[in-house]
Formats: structure tokens, C-alpha cells, sequence
């Protein structure tokens, strides 16, 4: 492949471009998000699914299994599914019943293994796991779309499509449990496994099934309703069935505790589009694929609508950015040129939105699946930061100097500055983002003030001399020993991270979830407040028994079905 | 031995993180704690035993976190015991830091959590002994990656070891022959274990959460209010 490691390096965007909250929180999906990773991992291994169980009454309510067969190992998707009260039924962490809860389980579970967790998976966090189960989840119906495709097709008929595409999914899961979580499997136990290594592929196998569940139970119902008469979904509307999902604060202690794995996977992506823009010449076939993209996009966007007033007039004037740069790259002269990705980019930089850039950074990568597909593999971390207290503290000052200046440069004695803590509510250990002065709990802040305790470290590091030890100055100012170690560790991880005060009047942890959300893969970001937002995940993904299709991968920024000609 | 409950690696983590930090531990110290109680389970032990010793003590104010260093030893600033937890990480930065061969440290309340501080962050090739304030002797033995000993000359129960006087020292081949009561572990093959079945922990597991439980804010309808996800049910 004709790149220059030479060029892709000095093509990398700089961490204090791609690390602030605004850009992150203009994030999509790539090719190299993990849905996108697993379904080709699917593909290319060949895995088998198969439903070993359903035993479900006439409304759904029951017990039913789906595995997934890897060619070493199998992985079983066990949903538990009752009748809720209507006013019960809540996205909060605090919710106490859910219509279904699952468990990813490692193997294919005995009746023994059903019986334990029938008695533990509806209860989610009041449960007790074990470590045979990976993952514990649990998902909403959506009453408007779910009641609708039953219905419509115990009729015999295909469900509205426009309605389909208002909500998207059948079921929203409100939460996905791994590592650990309430006795489940540690991580350490499947870390090895190839299918396991990237971030999150366990969890997302879970969604997989679980969206794969979600449509065969309609269809199950239908047809218990209808008999005869009842038809199932064509698989053009199914693959546009995804599995709906509602994130709040949780993901965010989870981004700010993991710094190294964020930097894995920011370099990661950066790499990949540093490579694509050093690319002197376009691989054959990839400009017209990706003018064929930005015409699909412009029909996405169309469909992506929200009810967020701040989301919606982004989408709006992203749509007219994609507009005008579809009219840019009808002119050949900006793409017959030399380097023509960093053209592209560059006049996206130069013009448009974050959230456009954002946008053309996953288009402009898309074509380029033999560049930058090996990059994946990278994006996990098995790295403990550790405490190096025999650094000097010139060095430590050095670092604090070249690599925090974002933080030493908020004026942190301004009462907007520290509007915010962070805390763990006694309410099932429900993240939650305080106000001084408001809420409770200042005593009890999460250590998650990245930049306001690099300031205090930095007041402090100017009364002591340089010749001193980090190991020397902990002995004395322990306060400061859990930030020490993390900058000592960013030093050699730049995009580790969020430059930006998180503490802030103006922070909106929405960024911090549409980050991590967009390298999950992601899409149709559905903001409810600053605090959470609705997703839909792996819509237009392959079924399982679409997976050997040559379009298995063809699945970004995907549209509302049409009738197969 | 009480009810046992089984608890993830992961869990430890969490919880013991926060235990050190509800005895007023800083966050940084308390995320050592926590390593340390993960090495001690991957290894088959209940990390609350020794710990609850620790955080108990310091709860308490029999234990301080306050240390001096008198060149190559520690102690603390008062009659009090020299918590584990600050005495486990002065250890383990004088020895990554290169500062000698042989370090004292003087009344610390559980002494187990100074070695697996080490064991922890892999400090090959070290032992730590240490004489309790029951007359008991114990010598743990780092050997490498994966391996090491307890020896000891008494029937007592290590994680229960208290008010000890420490060396922390290199270990020089000839020791690993000493005679007593000898356990040696496979670290790798005990986490590989303990990866299948969880980590066993009894009674002073509920004391352990006790302490974490101190990190959590009570919940006032005003903050529900405010939670992600608030007001809202089912409408899509």
C-alpha cells in the first residue's frame, strides 16, 4: 500500500485538537468501531448461530436461548421476558423491572444454570453472578413499534416503515453489564481469547443476540396471534431493525478511569484517517465509493431526527454541509490531485462543523478497509498504569508543562470552574453530576477532576526543588500521589486525555458519552438532556443468516429499507 | 468460616478503592490497597481477612497513615501502628526507586498487604519478614513472575498477622531453602483458578463494603430528580 509512515505521522491530528469535549462530542462510528470489527470477525470466522431455546406464552413472556458458535467456542444469549406494569417501565439505573433481562453466558448453560439465573438475571443488580456469565443486560420494548410489527404481522401484512424508521428498534436496552459487574466474568478470564481481545466485543456479542431475539420474538408472537395468516419480516426490514439503548453517566467515570485504553483507541482512529490522508494517490475504486457515501449520508441524515434542540440544528446544518461538499467533489479539480483524502479533509476542516468533520473523517476511511482494518487489533489495553517514584520532579514538572497546559491554564479559584462534582448516589451506585452548593456529596467526589487536581499538584510542585523524587514528594504530599501516576503515565500516551474541565458550568457529559459511543459503532445519536441520549446499535448490521453475504460489511450510516426490486 | 459469598476480581477493585478512601485514605494510596487485595485474591486468599485488620485500625485511630523515613527505614510519627496501606507503597516506591537493599519498617498493622503491595506490582526476587506483635514470624518470599512462599513458625493465620516489625530485603537464592512451615504458590495458575470459580469471601466482607459505602451519597429527591434518565418513562 503506497503510505509513508513518514507522512502518516505528521498527518495525526494532535490530541489537543481531537481530546476536546466539543470534537469528541461530534463523534461517529468508523469502520474500525467495535460493532463494525465484530460483525466482520463473524463473517470471516464463519460463526454459526442458533436458537437452542424458546419456551414463551402467547405474549412473549418466558425463557429463550441463542448461541453463537465460534469455531472454538460457543456463547449463549440466555433472555428472561415478563409482563411490567406501563409505569414502571423506566431507563433509569434505578429501575427495579425491565420486559427482558439477559446474560451472555460462556458455553451453552445445563437447566441448573437456567434455574440460577432465572432466580438472579430479572433482579440485574440485586442478582448474584457467576463467572460463567459475561455479560448481564436487560432492554425496554419500544410500545409503540413493538405492538405495531406484532400486530402487522399477525395480519399478514409488513410493518410502516416510516414508523420502523421514527424509532428503529424493537427493545432499548438500558444497560449492558461486563467485567465483573455483580460477580460476572472478569475480563482477565477471556481476555485471550481472539474473539474476546478487542474492547467490548463480549458486550456487543450480547447486543447482537439480543437484537436478534428482539425480532424473533415478534415474529414468534405474530405467529401464536395470527396463525396461518401470519407472515415474518422481509429481511430487507429486518436488517434495519436495530436494538435501541439509553446511556447516562456511567459511561463516563468508565472513559476518565480508563486512560490508556482511550488512547489505544483514539490512535487507533487517528492513525487510520493520518494513513487515508497520506494516501498520494486514491486506491482504485474508492473515490467513486466514497462520493456514493456522501450521497447516502445526506439521505441518513434525513432520517436521523431528534427532538433535542441543540441535536437537531446540528443535523440541520450538517446536512447542508454534506450538501455543498457533495457539490465540492463534483468538481474534479478538487479530487483529481495529488493526495486528494487530505484534500477532502482539509477543506472540511477549513468550512464546515465539527460535527461535518467528524462525519467526513468516517467516509474517508470507509473505502479504506485493506489500509487501516489491521489497526483494530490494537484497540485494547492490558496495561496497568504504574506509580514511578524515581522520576524527578523536573521531569514530572516537564511533563505537567508539555502535556497539561489545558489544565494549568483554567482558572480554578472561579466558582464556574468547579460547578460540578462527580459522585456515586447510595441509589444502586447510580453515577450522578452534582452542583455545589445544590447537591449533597461534595465530600464524597469522585477522583475524576483530571484537570483541577493537575492544577493543585502544579501550585504545590513550585515549592519543592527539582532535584526531588516523585516517590520523595508523595512521602509528604500523598494527596497527590493518584494524579501523579496518571500523568506520569500520559507522558507516554498523548491522547489519553479529555482536555478539557470536567468540572465546568458549561460540561456536558454528553460529549463523553457520544465519544465511547461512537467507537461502540453507535448511530442516531437521540440527546434527552445534557446527562443521557438514546442510540440505536447495529442498524442495517447483517442478520445472522446474512453474514456470509458479500455486502456483509456495507452496513455505515445506514438507510431506511426499500421494497428489494 | 460464615457464608460465603463469591465476588469478582473486578469487584475488588471497586470496592477496595473505595474502603481506603473511607477511612480518609487518599484516592492514590487506596487504589494501591486495592491491587494489593487483588494479588491476594488471585492467589486463593479472602483479601478481607488482612484488610479489615487494616482499615479497621485505621478507622479506629490505632493505625496512622502519618510515616517518616530515617534512611532506608520507615516508621510512623506516633505511638500509633503504621497503617499497611501507606506503609505498603513507601516500600514499593523505595524499592522501584533504587534506593538500596535492606529496608526497615517499623509497627505496621497488617503487615501481609506490605508483600502483596510487591507481589502486585511484580517486584521480583525480594522477601519481607516480619516478627508480630504475637511473637510470630513470617518471611514471604517474591521469587518471580509467578512464584512465592509464605514460611513461617507458627500456626497463625498470616492475613490475621499484626503490630509487625518489617525488613523488606533482596532475596538471595540459599533462603528459599529455609526450613518451616512452608506454602508456595503459582500465581498464574491461582488466578487461572480463581478466574473460574470467583473469589470466596466471608465474614468481614460486609465490614469491607461498610467502609466503601462511605463514598456513596444519599439519595434525596432532589438528586433523583437530576439523575440521567430522570422523569421519564416508556414513550418511543
Amino acid at each position: 500500500m503506497p503510505f509513508s509512515a513518514k507522512l502518516d505521522e505528521a498527518m495525526m491530528r494532535p490530541p489537543e485538537q481531537v481530546m476536546r469535549l466539543d470534537r469528541m462530542g461530534s463523534s461517529f462510528p468508523t469502520r474500525l468501531s467495535f460493532m463494525r470489527t465484530l460483525i466482520r470477525r463473524m463473517s470471516k470466522e464463519k460463526w454459526r448461530f442458533e436458537k437452542l431455546r424458546q419456551d414463551v406464552d402467547e405474549n412473549g413472556y418466558g425463557v429463550s436461548i441463542y448461541a453463537a458458535h465460534t469455531p472454538e467456542r460457543t456463547y449463549s444469549l440466555i433472555a428472561f421476558t415478563q409482563d411490567i406494569p406501563a409505569d414502571m417501565r423506566t431507563d433509569r439505573v434505578i429501575a427495579e423491572v425491565w420486559d427482558a433481562t439477559f446474560n451472555l453466558f460462556d458455553g451453552v448453560p445445563t437447566q441448573a444454570d437456567i434455574d440460577y439465573l432465572a432466580q438472579n438475571t430479572p433482579k440485574q443488580e440485586g442478582g448474584r453472578f457467576r463467572p460463567s456469565e459475561l455479560s448481564l443486560a436487560r432492554a425496554n420494548k419500544s410500545l409503540r413499534l413493538f405492538e405495531h410489527i406484532v400486530s402487522s404481522l399477525a395480519d399478514g401484512k409488513q410493518p410502516d416503515v416510516e414508523l420502523l424508521a421514527s424509532v428503529g428498534y424493537i427493545m432499548r436496552t438500558t444497560a449492558v453489564y461486563g467485567s465483573g459487574k455483580f460477580g460476572c466474568a472478569d475480563r482477565a478470564k477471556i481476555a485471550e481469547r481472539g474473539e474476546c481481545k478487542v474492547s467490548f466485543h463480549m458486550e456487543l456479542l450480547a447486543v447482537y443476540l439480543i437484537r436478534w431475539f428482539t425480532i424473533d420474538l415478534v415474529e414468534t408472537i405474530a405467529k401464536k396471534r395470527g396463525g396461518d395468516r401470519a407472515v415474518s419480516l422481509e429481511s430487507h426490514i429486518r436488517q434495519f431493525i436495530g436494538v435501541g439503548n439509553s446511556t447516562g453517566l456511567g459511561m463516563a467515570p468508565f472513559l476518565l478511569k480508563h486512560p490508556v485504553l482511550i488512547h489505544n483507541w483514539v490512535t487507533a482512529k487517528e492513525t487510520a484517517l493520518a494513513r487515508v490522508r497520506s494516501l498520494e494517490t486514491p486506491v482504485q475504486g474508492s473515490l467513486d465509493a466514497y462520493i456514493q457515501s456522501v450521497r447516502q449520508v445526506a439521505q441518513h441524515l434525513k432520517e436521523w431526527r431528534v427532538a433535542d434542540e441543540v441535536q437537531s440544528a446540528r443535523i440541520a446544518q450538517l446536512e447542508t454541509e454534506i450538501a455543498e461538499l457533495a457539490s465540492w467533489c463534483d468538481d474534479e479539480n478538487n479530487l483529481v490531485k495529488p493526495y486528494p483524502w487530505n484534500g477532502i479533509y482539509q477543506f472540511v476542516e477549513d468550512n464546515f462543523s465539527l460535527e461535518c468533520q467528524e462525519m467526513v473523517v468516517s467516509l474517508i476511511i470507509e473505502p479504506h478497509g485493506t489500509l487501516v482494518d489491521d489497526l483494530a487489533d490494537t484497540m485494547f489495553s492490558t496495561t496497568v498504569p504504574q506509580f514511578e517514584a524515581g522520576m524527578s520532579l523536573a521531569r514530572l514538572k516537564s511533563i505537567v508543562r508539555d502535556y497539561y497546559a489545558w489544565a494549568t491554564n483554567i482558572d480554578f479559584s472561579l466558582s464556574e470552574s468547579q460547578h460540578h462534582f462527580w459522585y456515586y448516589s447510595e441509589d444502586k451506585l447510580e453515577p450522578r453530576f452534582g452542583s455545589k452548593g445544590v447537591d449533597d456529596g461534595v465530600d464524597q467526589e469522585m477522583p475524576l477532576a483530571i484537570g483541577r487536581d493537575t492544577d493543585d499538584l502544579n501550585e504545590q510542585l513550585k515549592s519543592v526543588k527539582d532535584e526531588m523524587t516523585t516517590g520523595e514528594f508523595v512521602l509528604q504530599y500523598p494527596q497527590f500521589r493518584h494524579i501523579i501516576r496518571r500523568i506520569q503515565n500520559t507522558a507516554l500516551r498523548p491522547y489519553a486525555e479529555v482536555q478539557d474541565n470536567l468540572l465546568g458550568e458549561t460540561m456536558r457529559p454528553l460529549d463523553l458519552l457520544r465519544f465511547k459511543l461512537a467507537f461502540f459503532g453507535a448511530s442516531k445519536f437521540d440527546p434527552k438532556s445534557d446527562l443521557w441520549t438514546r442510540i440505536s446499535m447495529y442498524q442495517g448490521a447483517p442478520m445472522p443468516d446474512q453474514l456470509a453475504d458479500v455486502e456483509h460489511d456495507d452496513w455505515a450510516f445506514s438507510i431506511r429499507p426499500k421494497a428489494p426490486v | 468460616m460464615s457464608e460465603q459469598l463469591t465476588i469478582s476480581l473486578n469487584e475488588i477493585l471497586f470496592i477496595f478503592t473505595r474502603a481506603g478512601f473511607g477511612v480518609n485514605a487518599p484516592i492514590g494510596i487506596s487504589e494501591d490497597f486495592a491491587r494489593s487485595n487483588m494479588w491476594l485474591a488471585e492467589n486463593g486468599f479472602d483479601p478481607s481477612l488482612c484488610s479489615i485488620v487494616a482499615l479497621d485500625s485505621l478507622d479506629e485511630g490505632k493505625s496512622s497513615l502519618a510515616i517518616e523515613q530515617n534512611g532506608d527505614g520507615f516508621s510512623g510519627t506516633s505511638f500509633q501502628y503504621l497503617s499497611a496501606l501507606q506503609a505498603s507503597v513507601s516500600a514499593l516506591d523505595w524499592i522501584t526507586s533504587d534506593q538500596g537493599s535492606l529496608l526497615t519498617i517499623a509497627n505496621v498493622d497488617s503487615p501481609l498487604l506490605v508483600a502483596a503491595a510487591l507481589g502486585a506490582n511484580h517486584i521480583e526476587g525480594w522477601k519481607v519478614c516480619w516478627l508480630d506483635e504475637s511473637g510470630a514470624n513470617f518471611q514471604v518470599n517474591i521469587i518471580g513472575k509467578d512464584g512465592w512462599q509464605i514460611i513461617s513458625d507458627t500456626a497463625s493465620v498470616i492475613e490475621l498477622s499484626k503490630g509487625a516489625t518489617m525488613t523488606v530485603s533482596l532475596l538471595r537464592d540459599s533462603e528459599l531453602a529455609l526450613e518451616g512451615n512452608i506454602q508456595r504458590f503459582d500465581s498464574k495458575a491461582e488466578k487461572a483458578k480463581i478466574l473460574q470459580t470467583g473469589v470466596a469471601v466471608h465474614e468481614h466482607w460486609g465490614a469491607i463494603v461498610a467502609y466503601f459505602s462511605r463514598c456513596l451519597v444519599k439519595s434525596t429527591a432532589q438528586s433523583r430528580a437530576s439523575g440521567a434518565g430522570a422523569g421519564l418513562v416508556d414513550t418511543d
